[in-house]
This record gives structure tokens, C-alpha cells and sequence, in this order.
């Protein structure tokens, strides 16, 4: 952990190399949600946060979606620069790659998840400007301060959360129709025996039994 | 077989510029905090428990690409788990095979932005493109089954959650939480992101007392919840629901803004 000579380690270890990675991981981020936008393959975040982006798609409303991603945006950016980590989950994936494009979208602007080239300018630009204010923050605050803002409380209920995924989704499965819950229940079973999150499981499960019995719509 | 070739193409160029990102930000997390990295603290602690040791690395990384592969051929989302754990330990498997010494692989972090930037290409288009080749009629039935598991999810399982470890972590935690994620679910919909941040300045004030960071924090709370409340028109319902008539000036304010109000 300790480094004697980091002023002369040049590009790679310099302050101001860090906006130009931010930028580069959210410059594929933010194009990973145009993939998903386009072609529904391809969102950089957890199926529970993607499905909270396709709620405001599906015509419902980007009220979560954005609320959601901004306050991680907001929250990580500060804890970022001052732990010496900057979360790639909490701040990038769900903050540029859910919450902006959601209050993008909620505002009726399309045409940087529409369009490629645009979607990895965008990302670009918010990334560097994401890392500007994180070194800036790094500058005027305390480096030393030994405050984590209870990190550890959060990723501790952000997991546990996760956890429930997997028997909401053989459930809601069960509420779909009857083969597609046995396949779900199945799935869920069998990733389970072998140490795999079940929401996985569930989820292969329900497209087998969904593919050869059809869930009838009403 | 036009679409295939799209997304193939496009998801080797997102591959390359996350997989550089995360490379970097990765080895440079072992010079933290002299040096601002990039990645997670369980990021770092898994690294660390690998020891090493390519093939832990290599299997660790694979785990979790099995579980991406479900998820994104079900949903479509790759889950974070291809930035968090794929990337940086394939990245760091490739390295260490060659060259056992961490100090001169995994915490460099030009060697990391390569090696990522390779695993990146190869981890994001063999998702996205055997992703795609699923009829839309299975990925219609995750959906339907996935949406309404989500939705109960982000309402009310989350904020209970949350809201929960935020009471176990203190009474000044607690208290800043049960207050922010009450007001946060009656003006954004949903208590999580209040809860949050009561929990950024609850324990931000039982660490470090209160400083410039944890007022700023508060007054940047309090604007982020005036704003916000103003935006989704809270203010008027939250009259009309008091039976209280709205001003003439309220309704003029919101108009310049564009929101009209009923």
C-alpha cells in the first residue's frame, strides 16, 4: 500500500490520468445502456436496476429509475475521493448507466440512447466530468479523513436486498402460470445445489418451460 | 444475421473502453489512498483473497460469467458482476500466468488497462452476442416474470432493508434514516435513496463529528429534497391534500418552469 516514489510513476499513476479512465469505462457504460435501449442485450447492471429502467420504457414511469441512480451518483461521488475507491457500481453503472439515462428519457431526450456514436460521447463527457470533480473533491476536503459515511452499512443492505431476488422471482413465476413456475422452482433448485444464486436458475427455469408452454396473455 | 453483426461489432468497442477503465481503476486501488482508485472494496478484497494464484482468479472470474450469461440472455442486463469480478480477475488471471509477482501485474495499472481492455473485447461480446441469438419469445417470458419479481423488489423490499440496516447501525443513524427515507418515499416514490443518505450522514457524524463535509452534506440533502419536491409538484398536492387553496404565485412558478398545475 505504501508508494515512496508515485511523483515519478508518470501517466498511469497521476491524478489527473483518473478522469480519463472514469471516462473511458463510462463512455462503454452509458453505450452498454444504448445496447440495452436498442436492443435489449447489453445494460452493465443488475437485473432488479435494469428492470427498474424497463418499468419506464414500458411506459410507466423513470421516476424510480432516476431517483434512484442519481442519489447512488451523488452519494458515491462523495465517498469516492475520500475512502480512495470510487464504486464502480453504485457512482458508474447505476448512476450513469441507469439514473441519467432514466432522467434523460423522463425528459423526453432520446437521441443519445438512440444513436451510438453520441451514447459514447455522452458517457465520455459525463466520465470526465464525474473524475474532474472527484480529484477536485480530493483536493479541498481532508485527505485524511477516516470517516467511511457507513459504506460498509449500505453494501451490507444492498446484498441482502440482492438475496431476495431470487424467491421473488419464483413467485412471480408461479403467478405466470403453472409449467413456468415448476421450471422456475426447478431452476432455483438446481443452481442452488451448486452454489449458484437461484435467481439464475429461476430465471433459465421459466424460459425453458415459458418456451414450450406458452404464458397465455389475458 | 445484419442485427448480429451490429451488436457484435458495437460490443467490441464498449468492451475495450470498459475493460480499460476497470484495469486501471483496479491496479490502482492497490495505491489507495495515496492514488484515487476505481472498482469496490469487495472488488478489492476478492482480488486480494486469490492470493495470486491465476487459476483462482481465472475460476473466481468464471463463476460469475455463468451467472451474467443467465442474466443477460434473460434480461438482458449483464449484471455488475462482469465489471466487478470478470474483468478485473481475467484481466489479472492473464497477467499472473506469465509473471507470479502481484507488485509488477496486478498493481500496475498499464499492464491492468491492457489486460482488461483484451478480457473487455472478449467477456462483453461473447454475452451481448449469444444474448441476442435467444428467441424474443423466451426472453418475453423472463420479462413478464422478471417485472413484477423487480418491481416488489424496489417497493417495498428494498426499503425495508435498508431502512432496517440503517436502524441496526445506530440511533443517530437510525434517526437520520427513518426522517430522510419517510419524506424521500412520500416526494420520490420510493424511501431507498432518502435512506441512503441519512445513512451517509448519520454515520459521516458519528465518525468524524460535525465538520464541513457532513454540514455540506446536510444543506446539499436539503436542496436535492426542496428541488426535487418541486419538480414532481409535491408542493401543490401536499396543499390540495390539506384542502389548502394554492397561490396564484405557486401556480405562476411552476409555469415558468413549464409544469402546469391542475
Amino acid at each position: 500500500m505504501t508508494d515512496q516514489s508515485l511523483k515519478n510513476r508518470g501517466f498511469w499513476f497521476s491524478e489527473w490520468a483518473f478522469p480519463v479512465f472514469v471516462a473511458t469505462l463510462c463512455s462503454g457504460i452509458f453505450a452498454g445502456t444504448h445496447m440495452y435501449f436498442v436492443y435489449h442485450v447489453g445494460a452493465f447492471n443488475d437485473i432488479a436496476i435494469v428492470a427498474m429502467l424497463e418499468a419506464g420504457i414500458k411506459g410507466g414511469s423513470y421516476g424510480a429509475a432516476a431517483a434512484f441512480g442519481a442519489s447512488f451518483l451523488f452519494a458515491r461521488v462523495l465517498e469516492g475521493p475520500l475512502v480512495g475507491i470510487l464504486d464502480i457500481g453504485g457512482a458508474l453503472q447505476t448512476g450513469i448507466g441507469i439514473g441519467v439515462p432514466a432522467m434523460l428519457l423522463g425528459a423526453g431526450i432520446t437521441a443519445p440512447l438512440e444513436n451510438f456514436t453520441l451514447s459514447l460521447l455522452v458517457g465520455a463527457l459525463l466520465g470526465l466530468l464525474i473524475g474532474v470533480v472527484i480529484i477536485m473533491i480530493r483536493r479541498y476536503t481532508v485527505a485524511g479523513s477516516t470517516s467511511t459515511f457507513g459504506a460498509d452499512v449500505m453494501m451490507g443492505a444492498g446484498n441482502a436486498a440482492g438475496r431476495y431476488l431470487g424467491p421473488l422471482i419464483v413467485i412471480t413465476a408461479i403467478m405466470a402460470s403453472i409449467p413456468v413456475g415448476i421450471g422456475a422452482t426447478v431452476g432455483a433448485a438446481f443452481f442452488y445445489a451448486y452454489k449458484k444464486p437461484i435467481a439464475g436458475g429461476a430465471i433459465i427455469g421459466a424460459m425453458i418451460m415459458g418456451a414450450i408452454f406458452p404464458i397465455l396473455l389475458k | 444475421m445484419g442485427v448480429t453483426l451490429v451488436i457484435i461489432f458495437k460490443s467490441i468497442i464498449i468492451g475495450a473502453l470498459v475493460g480499460f477503465g476497470v484495469g486501471a481503476g483496479a491496479a490502482r486501488m492497490f495505491h489507495a489512498p495515496n492514488v484515487q482508485g476505481m472498482g469496490a472494496f469487495r472488488t478489492f478484497g476478492e482480488l486480494n483473497a486469490c492470493e495470486g494464484d491465476p487459476i483462482s482468479h481465472f475460476s473466481f472470474g468464471l463463476g460469475f460469467l455463468f451467472n451474467a450469461w443467465a442474466s443477460v440472455v434473460g434480461a438482458g442486463a449483464l449484471t455488475q458482476d462482469v465489471d466487478h469480478r470478470i474483468i478485473p480477475n481475467w484481466a489479472a488471471a492473464s497477467l499472473l500466468w506469465r509473471n507470479r509477482d502481484v507488485t509488477q501485474t496486478l498493481h500496475n495499472p498499464k499492464k491492468m488497462a491492457i489486460a482488461g481492455a483484451f478480457v473487455g473485447v472478449v467477456v462483453v461480446t461473447l454475452l451481448n452476442s449469444t444474448a441476442s441469438s435467444v428467441p424474443a419469445s423466451m426472453q418475453n417470458v423472463a420479462t413478464q416474470v422478471l417485472v413484477p419479481a423487480a418491481n416488489w423488489l424496489i417497493n417495498p423490499i428494498m426499503p425495508i432493508v435498508f431502512w432496517i440496516a440503517a436502524m441496526d447501525a445506530g440511533r443517530r443513524t437510525g434517526i437520520w434514516s427513518t426522517v430522510l427515507g419517510g419524506i424521500g418515499h412520500l416526494i420520490m416514490g420510493n424511501a431507498v435513496p432518502g435512506i441512503v443518505l441519512g445513512i451517509l450522514i448519520g454515520k459521516g457524524v458519528d465518525d468524524s463529528g460535525w465538520n464541513r463535509i457532513t454540514k455540506t452534506l446536510v444543506v446539499a440533502v436539503a436542496i436535492l429534497y426542496l428541488l426535487s419536491g418541486f419538480f414532481r409538484g409535491f408542493d401543490v398536492a401536499f396543499l390540495h391534500s390539506i384542502q389548502v387553496e394554492i397561490p396564484q404565485w405557486l401556480i405562476d412558478l411552476h409555469k415558468l418552469f413549464g409544469s402546469e398545475v391542475k
